[in-house]
């Protein structure tokens, strides 16, 4: 009988965290990049999905097609010879937040995190480490962090433009 | 001699000239104007249906091409640089057409079907499919 109450209240203890489990989203976060030796190479693209769940989980998704170069002509060097954006047309970032206890996404504050993850563009999937922060305000996240992308780990020959690139994360999620 | 120096003249001259074109042509091309293009008409939910069901064949369909889109505004609200956004319902209440204005549209309700001319940048399983630098056609 004693077993029985246990494993009910167990099940219902995993039932409330199931529940308890919060996701927070939005479709239009913002990624930018800049070349550190040009700094006319640069995007941004506002059209960012990504997904930021209080279990650690993230997730990001930038069409290519969607970064603004300020020039026309880079743009469709970018797309066309560069990342080959009809043929990858999107990047994903699928990861987690390692120090998941130093966050507490029910108290408004500045976190500083480390995130771990695999990047997937151009066909090409590699292994990632970002730090930056997560910012609760009004029991909402923003996410922000920068990490450096070496053209050649994703297979793109841009080595006459730029070795890599510097690229900057800023997510508010709802 | 001196004509020798006249036509190295004006060989570098044509030189300059046409290193100047090409620097220009790089800064001055104009991005796409999607308002004077001719856009393939299609309401929302058919964009979605054409990705939902096979993603690679509507990439090669829509992306990067003029899209005049006709369907519910399921909300509106901003990205982070304050253009305006309108989110189009599809039958999948999860689902949206995410499409960004590239001048404001002035007042626009939700639940209002509107139409809506952009450029397709692609989709995004389980979100969204993104159309950007848009104008409101009616």
């Amino acid at each position: 009988m004693k077993f029985v109450y246990v494993f009910l209240t167990g099940i219902l203890l995993l039932g409330t965290q199931a529940e308890a489990q919060k996701v927070f989203g939005t479709r239009n976060g913002k990624i930018s990049f800049i070349s550190p030796t040009d700094e006319d190479v640069k995007a941004t693209n506002n059209e960012v999905a990504s997904r930021l769940a209080d279990n650690g989980q993230i997730t990001f998704s930038a069409l290519i097609k969607g970064f603004k170069f300020r020039y026309a002509e880079m743009q469709e060097h970018f797309n066309d010879q560069y990342l080959e954006s009809n043929k990858f047309p999107r990047a994903d970032f699928k990861g987690n937040i390692v120090n998941l206890k130093d966050v507490n996404f029910t108290k408004d504050g500045t976190y500083k995190v480390t995130v771990k993850g695999d990047l997937t563009m151009h066909g090409v999937t590699k292994n990632l480490t970002a730090n930056g922060t997560i910012e609760i305000k009004g029991g909402k996240p923003v996410a922000s962090c920068k990490f450096v992308i070496l053209m050649k780990d994703f297979n793109v020959d841009a080595s006459s433009i730029t070795e890599k690139v510097n690229v900057e994360v800023n997510c508010a999620f709802q | 001699m001196q004509k020798w120096k006249k036509m190295l003249a004006i060989i570098g001259i044509i030189g300059v000239l046409a290193a100047g074109a090409v620097v220009l042509y790089v800064y001055l091309k104009p991005h796409r104007d999607v308002a004077k293009e001719k856009a393939v008409q299609l309401t929302a939910q058919a964009l979605f249906d054409a990705f939902k069901t096979n993603e690679t064949e509507a990439n090669a369909k829509y992306l990067d091409k003029a899209i005049e889109l006709n369907g519910e505004v399921a909300d509106i609200t901003k990205n982070q640089e304050g253009r305006t956004v309108v989110n189009f319902k599809t039958n999948d209440p999860l689902f949206v057409i995410n499409c960004t204005f590239k001048e404001d549209p002035g007042v626009l309700q939700p639940g209002q079907t509107i139409t809506f001319k952009g450029i397709c940048t692609g989709y995004i399983p389980d979100m969204n499919i993104v159309i950007n630098e848009g104008v409101l056609v009616k």
